[in-house]
Formats: structure tokens, C-alpha cells, sequence
């Protein structure tokens, strides 16, 4: 039992299950006192239920720890103001908001429903906001706070996830800008994206397209594609319980890469490759001729034409 | 008048005055046909009106050029379709979607209300999926096409301008996933962040600081640009580029635009990592992340020293 996180109070969404569940347990067991939030529905966001929420909170209270469950939905404004009063109502402040809750929809572009992007949308990106702007204002009058939010790889570029790369790449830009906003009254915001096997991620189709990369030998990455049983949930939490703490005061506006093992710092969008034209605008036609030299120079189709 | 988008059909939308406009003039003149979408309204979402699109248009076609203007809003599905269908309806074809229209709704996040989140939400990013799904559709029929989204610096963290970032960024995001889901038809999909000094960008206190700035003889940073200076049209030339054919190999990579510079983005990385057999404990963490992983780091709005 560690004391990092000590009279602390900590916010988790989507906490009775997979990743959220590993943080809620490790920011328990290093003295914070936390409100496990989950509205306790499937992975694809269908059904509720109190029994995830209830379970974490009677695990953190069996080992002696203090834990409040709240079951609101994290995609409307009423249900972050109420995720935070949960806080407030239970434990009389808050120091850390861990924005983790979310859900998947995959489909291609060209075939995405609009009920399909909206409720991706709505749980990750308006979701952060909806339980950020109110911690905001708590930790704005505490002059003290800690925001993680929870975006993926798949920001990055991911086949047959537009909603989900959308809503996880717009959650990094949210991140900076928040960080920026809050900076001065001693609250911090970074991002996490993580990899784990969990019940979102580890669909069927995925597990069977692992198996059949796994026999085949196609394993790129033995770490990812390797073993299924080591991307444990739970590799994620030490990382995001030291990013809660008091020791992260000088991080503030980055992302990280975490999976089980591996603790990375990603790079931030930076000027790689740039052309001038001093005087006047550039014409087409100069263009035609200077960026296939130049800015375009060794640049890779990720998804080529036969 | 140059030939480069001959035969090829354009729709650009927010296209009736600033950076859309811009593009479209410039598509009109390299041999586009060009749908001009402009809901017409105020920097802020609010109004509409139907001649910034039909000036466009008519100074399309003064230049001898094919143009068809559509007043939809990008913000809802209906009217993403619409668009679309406008370029169908009235030259049969679609091969280059620009999504460029926005608005902006800045606060701090502590005092963003409900609307001003939603409504910068819905234009930027919902209304870039919204023309995007069903251009892809046609693209996808017809093996080729070209889509540009408009993201912004913004993305990379502005001051008071929460809304704004996640939309902006999101459309990198989602820019990636589209060229991964679109390559393999023919389609590219990238970004651009432009840098002009619009109707938009070019806000009242924008202005009056750079007066003050000016006046007092302050110039910025070295390598700062002044974006009261930088042109919308300056844009325009580089976004036509990438709806060519040429650019057949650009996809899934976004560019800042801005007067005469361009410059390609590197796509984020992992530059530092710490890797061990098992889970890290946070006493580990704790013990080596400050010197390593995270050593360095600047805090980019540190708070005030304690008086």
C-alpha cells in the first residue's frame, strides 16, 4: 500500500471493467479516494447496469480503501456535472480526473451510419469535456488538479475506425488546449494511448485475425501481436497513478504510449519539411515541379491502389 | 488559365468568402468544375445568406469557368448529402471534396457553454464526416478522388480555444483513418493547417494587438508569422496541388500553409520508451520516469511562483 496519491480524490470513468478498473484499484491502493463511474452497459455502448461500478467499489472498500460508485453517462452535460458532484457530495473536492470511458463502432467510412459516428463521438470526445469542464472549475478554485485523458493509437490512422480515430485524435488536441487553459492555476492535462487487451478491444474478429497472424509467423510486433495473455489491463494504471501525482507538476500537454512493459513519450506535431517563396505566392505550376522534390520526397501511400 | 484540373469536378465547401474562396477561384481557373457551398452566415455560425456563394460563382463563370453554388450547412447529415448531390446533379461526377468551412466559438474551457462546444463540434468535425461519407461513396465507385480537410495549428494546443482543438485535431484523425479506409480505391485524404489572416482568424483583439504590437515597434519571435499579413489566396496553390493527380502518392499527412512557406507535419511517434519483463510497479515509475521519460518536459502554462 503506497502513499503517492494520499488524501487524494480521484474521478475514474468507465472504471467497472478493463482499464479503467486496473486505475481505480491502483489509485485506491496509493491512498486516493475514488468515485468509480460506470454506466455499466456493453462494450459497443447498449444496456446499463450498476453491478460493474458496485463490484470495484466493494473490492477498494474490502482492502481498506474509501470508493464511491456513480452510474451516470458520460455523454451529456448533466451527467458530467453529476460525475463530479459524486466527487464533491462524497469526499468534498477533487484532485484528479481520469476521462477513460468509451466505446467502439467500427465500420468504414463510406458505410458509417450517423448513429454509429455520434455515439462515438459523443462518449469520447464530448464526454471528456462534459466531465472536464466541471473538474475545471473545482481545480481552477483549488489551484491544483490533474486531468488524464484516454486517446489511442488509432488516432494515428486505423483502418475502418474514422469515428474512432476522430474522436481519439480530436481528445489530443482537446488535451493541449486544456493544458494551456489550466496551466496557471497548478492543474496539468496529458493524454494516454494505450494497448490493452480488453473486452472493447478484444473483439472476435480480432482475437482470430491474432491466432491466424500468430500461426502463420506474420508477428510484427511480439510484444502487440506476440501474446494476447500479457496485454493485461492492468500494465496501463502505475503509469497514469504517477502522472496523478504531485511529483508530474512539469508534464503537462503530452501523450503517451503505454502497453504492457513499455512506458513511451510520443513526439509532438512538428515542421519536418518545409519549402519558401519569399516573395509573392506560389503558383501551381512551381508547385508541380518543386513538391515531388521536395516535401513529398519519400512520403509512403499507407494504402496504395492495386 | 492552366489545365492542371481539367475535366474535374470540385466541391469546396465554406466557399464563399476567405480561404474557401480562394481555392475555389483557383480550381475555376486550373479547369475544375466547382460546386461553391456557403451557407452564407456570420464567423460565429450565426445566419445565413445566399449571395457570398453566388459572387463566387458568378466570378467563376465571368472567367469562363463552370461553377453551381449550394447553400447547405455541413452540419447535418441531410445537408452533407445535399452537397454531394449537388455536384452529381449538375456535372455528374465528383473527384475533389475540400471541407472547408468552420466556424469559431472561442472561451476558456471552464466557461465553454453546452452550444459553443457543440456547435464548433458539429461544423468542423461532424460536418467534415458529413460531406467526406458520401463523397466516398461516389470516389469509391469511380477508383479516384481527392479529399482535403481543413484542420488547424490550433490542434496543437491554443489558449482558449478548447472547442476549436479537439474538432481540429479530430479531423486529423480522421483525415489518417479515411486514407487507410479510401487508399486501395484511388482516393487520398490529407490535411492542411492553413495560416491566413481571415474574416475568421482575424478577430477584433487579434487586430488591436497587432496594432498595439506594431505601434510599440514589438515584432514577434524570430520565425514568427504575422497572419495579418499572410492571404487567404496564399493557400489556394498548394491545396489544388494535392487535388492532382500528380499528388497520387500524398495521402494521410497533413501541412501548414501559410504566405509563401508550406511545410509537411511529421506524424506523432514514440521518441522515448522504458520497457521491462512485466508490469512496471509505480515505485519504478516514480524513481525513473522524472529522469527519463518525462525529464524535460516543459509545462507550457507553468503556474506563478508562490508570492
Amino acid at each position: 500500500m503506497g502513499e503517492l496519491l494520499k488524501d487524494k480524490v480521484a474521478i475514474v470513468t468507465g472504471s467497472g471493467r478493463g482499464i479503467g478498473k486496473g486505475i481505480a484499484l491502483l489509485m485506491a491502493e496509493e491512498g486516493a479516494k475514488v468515485v468509480v463511474n460506470d454506466l455499466g452497459g456493453a462494450f459497443d455502448g447498449t444496456g446499463s447496469g450498476k453491478a460493474p461500478a458496485d463490484e470495484v467499489v466493494e473490492v477498494i472498500k474490502a482492502k481498506g480503501g474509501q470508493a464511491a460508485a456513480n452510474y451516470d453517462s458520460v455523454a451529456t452535460p448533466q451527467g458530467g456535472e453529476n460525475i463530479i458532484k459524486t466527487a464533491l457530495d462524497n469526499f468534498g473536492r477533487l484532485d484528479i480526473l481520469v476521462n477513460n470511458a468509451g466505446i467502439l463502432r467500427d465500420r468504414m467510412v463510406f458505410n458509417m451510419s450517423d448513429q454509429e459516428w455520434d455515439a462515438v463521438l459523443k462518449v469520447h470526445l464530448y464526454g471528456t469535456f462534459y466531465c472536464t469542464r466541471p473538474a475545471c472549475r473545482v481545480m481552477r478554485n483549488q489551484r491544483n488538479g490533474r486531468i488524464i485523458n484516454f486517446s489511442s493509437s488509432s488516432g494515428l490512422g486505423n483502418l475502418g475506425q474514422a469515428n474512432y480515430s476522430a474522436a481519439k485524435e480530436g481528445i489530443i488536441g482537446f488535451t493541449r488546449t486544456v493544458a494551456r487553459d489550466m496551466g496557471k492555476y497548478g492543474v496539468t492535462c496529458n493524454a494516454i494511448r494505450p494497448t490493452a487487451a480488453t473486452r472493447m478491444t478484444m473483439t472476435d474478429e480480432l482475437k482470430a485475425a491474432y491466432e491466424r497472424k500468430k500461426a502463420e509467423g506474420l508477428t510484427e510486433d511480439s510484444a502487440i501481436l506476440g501474446d494476447l495473455a500479457k496485454l493485461t489491463p492492468e500494465g496501463v494504471a502505475p503509469f497514469v497513478v504517477w502522472l496523478a501525482s504531485d511529483e508530474s507538476a512539469n508534464v503537462n500537454g503530452y501523450d503517451f504510449g503505454l502497453k504492457f512493459g513499455s512506458v513511451g513519450l510520443y513526439s509532438q506535431p512538428k515542421l519536418v519539411n518545409t519549402i519558401v517563396k519569399s516573395a509573392g505566392l506560389w503558383t501551381v505550376d512551381e508547385l508541380m515541379t518543386i513538391v515531388p522534390r521536395t516535401l513529398a520526397v519519400g512520403l509512403v501511400n499507407p494504402a496504395p491502389p492495386k | 488559365m492552366g489545365q492542371r484540373l481539367k475535366d474535374k469536378v470540385a466541391v469546396v465547401t465554406g466557399a464563399g468568402r476567405g480561404i474557401g474562396k480562394g481555392i475555389a477561384l483557383l480550381m475555376g481557373e486550373e479547369g475544375a468544375k466547382v460546386v461553391v457551398n456557403d451557407l452564407g452566415g456570420a464567423f460565429d455560425g450565426t445566419g445565413e445568406s445566399k449571395s457570398p456563394a453566388d459572387e463566387v460563382v458568378d466570378e467563376i463563370k465571368a472567367k469562363g469557368g463552370q461553377a453551381v453554388a449550394n447553400y447547405d450547412s455541413v452540419g447535418s447529415s441531410q445537408g452533407g448529402e445535399n452537397i454531394v448531390k449537388t455536384a452529381l446533379d449538375s456535372f455528374g461526377r465528383l473527384d475533389i471534396l475540400v471541407n472547408n468551412a468552420g466556424i469559431l466559438r472561442d472561451r476558456m474551457v471552464f466557461n465553454t457553454t453546452d452550444e459553443e462546444w457543440d456547435a464548433v463540434l458539429k461544423v468542423h468535425l461532424y460536418g467534415t464526416f458529413y460531406c467526406t461519407r458520401p463523397a466516398c461513396r461516389v470516389m469509391r465507385n469511380q477508383k479516384g478522388g481527392r479529399i482535403i480537410n481543413f484542420s488547424s495549428e490550433s490542434g496543437l494546443g491554443s489558449l482558449g480555444q478548447n472547442n476549436y482543438s479537439a474538432a481540429k485535431e479530430g479531423i486529423v484523425g480522421f483525415t489518417r483513418t479515411v486514407a487507410r479506409d479510401m487508399g486501395k480505391y484511388g482516393v487520398t485524404c490529407n490535411a492542411i493547417r492553413p495560416r491566413a489572416g481571415t474574416r475568421m482568424t482575424l478577430t477584433e483583439e487579434l487586430r488591436a494587438a497587432t496594432e498595439r504590437k506594431r505601434a510599440a515597434g514589438i515584432v514577434g519571435p524570430a520565425g514568427a508569422l504575422d497572419i495579418t499579413s499572410l492571404v487567404p489566396e496564399a493557400v489556394a496553390p498548394f491545396v489544388v496541388y494535392l487535388a492532382t493527380d500528380q499528388a497520387g502518392n500524398i495521402n494521410g499527412y497533413d501541412f501548414m500553409v501559410g504566405g509563401g512557406v508550406i511545410s509537411l507535419l511529421n506524424q506523432p511517434e514514440i521518441v522515448r520508451s522504458m520497457t521491462k519483463e512485466g508490469h512496471w510497479t509505480v515505485a519504478e515509475i516514480s524513481a525513473l520516469a522524472p529522469s527519463f521519460i518525462t525529464a524535460e518536459l516543459v509545462n507550457p502554462v507553468p503556474p506563478a511562483p508562490a508570492k
